[in-house]
């Protein structure tokens, strides 16, 4: 295998979560949730580039937004729950990487190399970021998609 | 690593006070923040805030960007090119967002 297809082999291995443990499935998302906020954040400096145009191209913009129908609040709420998901999951990274917490304490490696890493506080960590993430999520979902939840 | 992590804390408190702005917890629909007059009036109030914003997130949007793109491929060529069209990408995007910033706000 040339060196180009390989490193182009550890990306996709990379983003492929199948067969392996929660933290990579919750690192394979933390990527691809960045990449849709990336996006979705480019088009809205542009959206709100509208604005110094007064309120008829802003109203402009909005009609044109609308004309997409369902499908505007559907973009809107997969970019609420990936920035629900890279902001909670962030904190998480942020905790681990930045702090040293949840990571448990260092241990000499002994087989079968169970990382501590990956502890009992790693996993009760990602699957409370998940559980508040889809509560959240589908909160979202009934404020965007069906107009309800308004306090 | 480090710029990440600080963009990254403070997006956690300015994207958060942004999307509450915008959220049901306000007692306004959707519509109603999407009027010109709020969107602008949040422009005007909250100029500040908007403008850390937009400064970490370009930073660390752009930024993860490059880091997926550094993995993917890593020649020396490469990485120059792609570190010089991320700092063009950034300041295309800040100076956007600034002038938006200056001539609503």
């Amino acid at each position: 295998m040339t060196e180009a297809k390989r490193y182009k082999a550890g990306l996709i291995h990379s983003l492929n979560p199948l067969g392996f443990n929660v933290e990579r499935w919750s690192y394979a998302l933390h990527r691809a949730t960045g990449v849709v906020l990336v996006g979705y954040f480019m088009a809205h400096i542009f959206e709100t580039l509208q604005l110094s145009g007064g309120s008829g191209a802003w109203a402009n913009t909005m009609n044109a937004l609308h004309s997409l129908g369902p499908m505007e609040m559907v973009g809107l709420w997969i970019v609420a729950g990936s920035a629900l998901y890279h902001g909670a999951n962030g904190i998480r990274l942020i905790l681990n990487e930045m702090f040293g917490k949840l990571m448990g304490k260092p241990i000499l490696p002994v087989y079968p190399y169970s990382p501590t890493s990956l502890g009992r506080d790693q996993r009760i960590a990602v699957w409370t970021v998940t559980l508040v993430v889809l509560a959240l999520w589908v909160w979202a979902g009934l404020y965007l998609l069906a107009g309800l939840g308004v306090v | 690593m480090l710029a990440t992590y600080i963009t990254a804390i403070i997006l956690v408190f300015v994207l958060t006070f942004h999307l509450l702005l915008e959220s049901p917890l306000t007692g306004k629909t959707l519509d109603d923040t999407l009027t010109f007059g709020a969107a602008s009036n949040n422009m005007v109030y909250y100029q500040v805030v908007f403008g850390l914003l937009l400064i970490t997130a370009v930073i660390h949007g752009l930024n993860g960007i490059r880091a997926i793109a550094v993995e993917w491929l890593h020649p020396k060529r490469f990485c120059l090119l792609l570190n010089l069209i991320i700092v063009v990408l950034m300041a295309f995007f800040l100076a956007v967002g600034t002038y938006t910033l200056v001539v609503v706000g």
